[in-house]
């Protein structure tokens, strides 16, 4: 229970770990765009690479990030599966009845499979990886400051984002604790039918909540004692500078993406529509 | 001349709303503690302790009486949002459940929250944050996930924290009573050595009589006011007193104690074992 | 009178994990029936892990847990029928609160059990006397009663199902001396009213070296040592070694004796050291 996987942060030296968190969501958005910007096989290709040089700039193992894939292998089969029956093209390769397969649609099929692939590494090394949670969540209040100007709560948004990333392990432990308790009091957590299991939550629910609210009561009056009020006239102690060698990857990403569309034009193969 | 107490209660009395007809957790509750003193605060639970450091810290206003801190009326009605920073910036508080008070993930960034709300520059938070880590031992944890480290580890980040915001006093609410022996030896060093070394007012509230007899003054809360105030020898001496409302004495006092009502002399004061076997040695050498 | 007997009993925790970290090594151990047995040790001796061994919570990875002479995984299907007989109070129960009322609460487990109405209503009613519960308290919410009173509450939830064996892991954990003093008070008179064997977990060597018959010391995932307490205190400067907090008179009497002043047997108590002390200054 205890190793749930929240942020997933590999600490390393690296010059992704070493890049500024607000750069690092403005390139991963960049390459979000990049992957819909690949066409064919030759750019499709080259996105497959460029998320593979991604792994090695930021220096966490190959085999850590394919791990990080297997929740979305259901996603991966699935969209081939859809793709491979369900696009009609010119040539078709195996028809029996009303199941045709095109050879645009296993083009489709792994086009698809690799920009959801590239999509996840993507985000995962230069976000996740790469980036504490509370890197990012200074990075983001920071980006979004200007909204403050609209009256969005900015400042209390990224707060509660930093309370949630400090008492999410805590109430993930707490789970546990009190599902121990009660199971010495004999519930049966495991069998049963789903009802049975469902209503089985409910003592360790309510005490969750009771929990969590004292501890929220408690968070509050800390809080107020060390002089919170609010993000005004708050200063930080880690202040976010941008350095010249941040703008080395922006600028390596934006051609990733001129690359992409100039290899779109070479029209090889499949195009994607 | 006397110097003006740091803190003093004037008949300070406090009711909690929704108990009206209920008698007042505080009632004509007078006291005065000096700048740089160390002062532990015993009582059962209810007798109003907890209370009591709510009131000096702002959390709650009291019903009736009066209340200073630094010379500052604490229930002043016109205080100013700045008056009020600056109070609770000079008077800290350490609670009793570590992982309730810790805000940030990272070690530093917690110890950073007070300066922050404060609007210290980044290099001096900085600064300060390096420093009050050292001074309890935790800087080798700066980078460390507070919800890995132990009860201990995780109150003396909570010590830090305040330290870092350069207060005068800080007062601890039980702050040892969740933690295992080992954790409860960690803090008390920290809280003797910020009160010897650095003039720190401590007002501990607490209900472990080895750790009051650390202090150097002993304030006994029963039913919401002061029934003994003095030193520990001084306190330790009225054990039926201090029976009487639910407190024990230390099994060592309570030796000498026995002894001398079966006719030993035993010269001296006792509130720890190093005391009672010294004592104990001179009467052994003495009768010889 | 139940017993338990650990044999040759070992655990890890996050087994075949890079992490994995041995908790219990090797554990021979008997938990004495219709005694209360005291289980001493630091912050990850283990004792908390050998805790939820008794009942069936933790699976052993090697060894077994014999009760009355049977092994408890014999049919790991009939596991829930274990934590009945083998009741666990859990460090800070207040948390397993959660019915309307304190009543429903303690019928809880019971009826779990599958017990029918009655019996159970005579069981509440027992389990809040024998936790020292006032019967008025039985129809409130539990979230309203005082921190005491919930742990009292979160106690007799487990006495209700009266199992053979009741384990307390630090009942008093974080009362003051007050009511530290009446929950283990309540624990002796449940123990001598109802004769059922008793285990409780703590820290504190003072409570545990005036309550208990037998005593057990945890350290590093081993037995250190056990016997009643004479025989426990009798190596008082091994437990001081070890990191415990041992009672202020053990230590006054170490101290003693480390400046030259021999005393007869092991002294825990201010009784104890009393008679001592005065055989000595009136030699």
């Amino acid at each position: 229970m205890k190793s749930i996987a929240l942020g997933q942060y590999y600490p390393a030296q690296s010059i992704l770990h070493r890049t500024d968190p607000r750069m690092k969501i403005i390139l991963t958005v960049l390459y979000i765009v990049c992957s819909f910007l690949s066409k064919n096989i030759l750019s499709f290709g080259l996105l497959l690479l460029s998320s593979l040089l991604l792994v090695a700039a930021g220096r966490i193992p190959l085999k850590i990030v394919l791990r990080g894939l297997r929740p979305v292998l259901i996603v991966l089969a699935f969209t081939a599966i859809l793709n491979i029956f369900w696009t009609k093209g010119d040539h078709l390769l195996f028809g029996w009845q009303f199941v045709q397969i095109y050879a645009e649609g296993l083009y489709a099929a792994v086009f698809m499979m690799i920009r959801i692939t590239t999509l996840i590494i993507g985000t995962s090394m230069l976000l996740t990886y790469t980036t504490t949670p509370i890197a990012l969540t200074d990075a983001l209040e920071d980006l979004l400051s200007p909204l403050k100007k609209l009256h969005v709560p900015v400042h209390e948004f990224a707060m509660m984002m930093t309370i949630a990333l400090r008492f999410i392990p805590l109430l993930v432990e707490e789970t546990d604790k009190i599902m121990t308790a009660q199971k010495a009091r004999g519930v049966d957590f495991s069998t049963g039918s789903l009802m049975d299991r469902a209503k089985a939550l409910i003592p360790v629910l309510i005490p969750l909540f009771v929990s969590a609210f004292n501890r929220a009561g408690d968070l509050a009056t800390a809080m107020e004692c060390r002089c919170y009020h609010g993000g005004e006239g708050r200063t930080r102690m880690h202040v976010l500078k941008l350095r010249g060698a941040d703008f080395i990857p922006f600028i390596l990403v934006v051609a990733l993406g001129g690359a992409l569309v100039a290899l779109n034009l070479a029209g090889i193969g499949y195009t994607m529509k | 001349m006397r110097q003006e107490p740091f803190i003093k209660a004037e008949q300070l009395s406090y009711r909690y709303e929704e108990e009206e007809g209920g008698s007042p957790v505080l009632h004509d509750l007078s006291l005065e503690i000096q700048e740089g003193e160390f002062v532990a605060v015993l009582g059962h639970n209810g007798s109003g302790k907890s209370t009591l450091a709510k009131l000096l810290n702002m959390i709650l206003i009291p019903t009736r009486g009066k209340l200073f801190v630094a010379g500052k009326d604490l229930t002043d009605e016109n205080m100013t949002e700045e008056e009020l920073l600056a109070l609770r910036k000079n008077i800290g508080m350490v609670f009793q459940n570590p992982d309730n008070q810790l805000v940030a993930t990272i070690v530093e960034d917690d110890v950073a929250f007070g300066p922050e709300n404060l609007g210290v520059a980044p290099e001096e938070i900085r600064e300060r944050v390096n420093r009050v880590l050292g001074e309890v031992g935790m800087l080798e944890y700066a980078k460390h996930e507070p919800h890995r480290l132990s009860g201990g580890q995780k109150q003396r980040i909570a010590i830090a924290g305040i330290l870092a915001m350069l207060p005068n006093c800080i007062v601890f609410d039980e702050s040892t009573a969740m933690l295992d022996p080992v954790g409860r030896r960690e803090v008390m060093d920290a809280i003797l050595r910020l009160n010897r070394e650095k003039h720190i007012t401590i007002v501990m509230i607490t209900h472990y009589m080895e750790e009051a007899a650390l202090a150097d003054r002993i304030i006994v809360l029963d039913e919401g006011h002061v029934i003994l105030d003095g030193t520990p020898s001084y306190v330790f001496e009225q054990e039926a007193l201090l029976k009487s409302c639910g407190l024990n004495i230390p099994q060592c006092t309570e030796l000498i104690h026995r002894l001398r009502e079966a006719g030993i002399s035993l010269p001296g004061d006792c509130v720890s074992p190093e005391q009672c076997a010294e004592m104990i040695l001179q009467s052994l050498n003495l009768s010889k | 009178m139940s017993e338990i007997q650990l044999e040759n009993l070992s655990y890890f925790h996050g087994k075949d994990t890079p992490y994995q970290i041995q908790a219990l090594k090797n554990i021979h151990l008997t938990i004495p029936g219709g005694k209360i047995t005291g289980l001493i040790g630091h912050t990850g001796s283990g004792k908390s892990t050998l805790v939820q061994m008794l009942n069936g919570l933790l699976r052993p990875d090697e060894g077994r847990v014999l009760l009355n002479g049977e092994d408890i995984w014999e049919k790991p299907k009939n596991i829930r029928s274990v934590r009945f007989r083998v009741g666990l109070v859990m460090q800070y129960p207040e948390y397993q609160l959660f019915e309307e009322t304190v009543a429903k609460d303690i019928a809880f487990g019971p009826k779990n059990m599958g017990l029918g109405e009655e019996e159970i209503r005579d069981r509440v009613a027992e389990a809040a006397r024998f936790a020292g519960l006032e019967s008025e308290l039985l129809e409130k919410s539990p979230f309203d009663l005082s921190g005491g009173q919930k742990r009292r509450a979160a106690i007799a939830g487990i006495i209700a199902m009266r199992p053979e064996i009741l384990v307390l892991d630090e009942p008093a954990a974080g009362l003051d001396p007050r009511g530290r003093e009446s929950i283990f008070e309540n624990i002796v008179q449940y123990h001598r009213e109802s004769n059922s064997t008793v285990v409780i977990v703590s820290h504190s060597m003072e409570d545990m070296a005036r309550y208990c018959d037998h005593l057990v010391v945890m350290n590093e995932g081993e037995v250190l040592m056990q016997g009643d307490p004479n025989t426990v205190f009798s190596c008082a400067d091994r437990l001081e070694e070890i990191g415990l907090d041992i009672p202020q008179i053990t230590k006054t009497m170490l101290l003693l004796k480390s400046r030259g002043v021999e005393t007869e047997g092991s002294i825990y108590t201010v009784e104890q050291a009393l008679d001592a002390m005065l055989k000595l200054l009136k030699n």
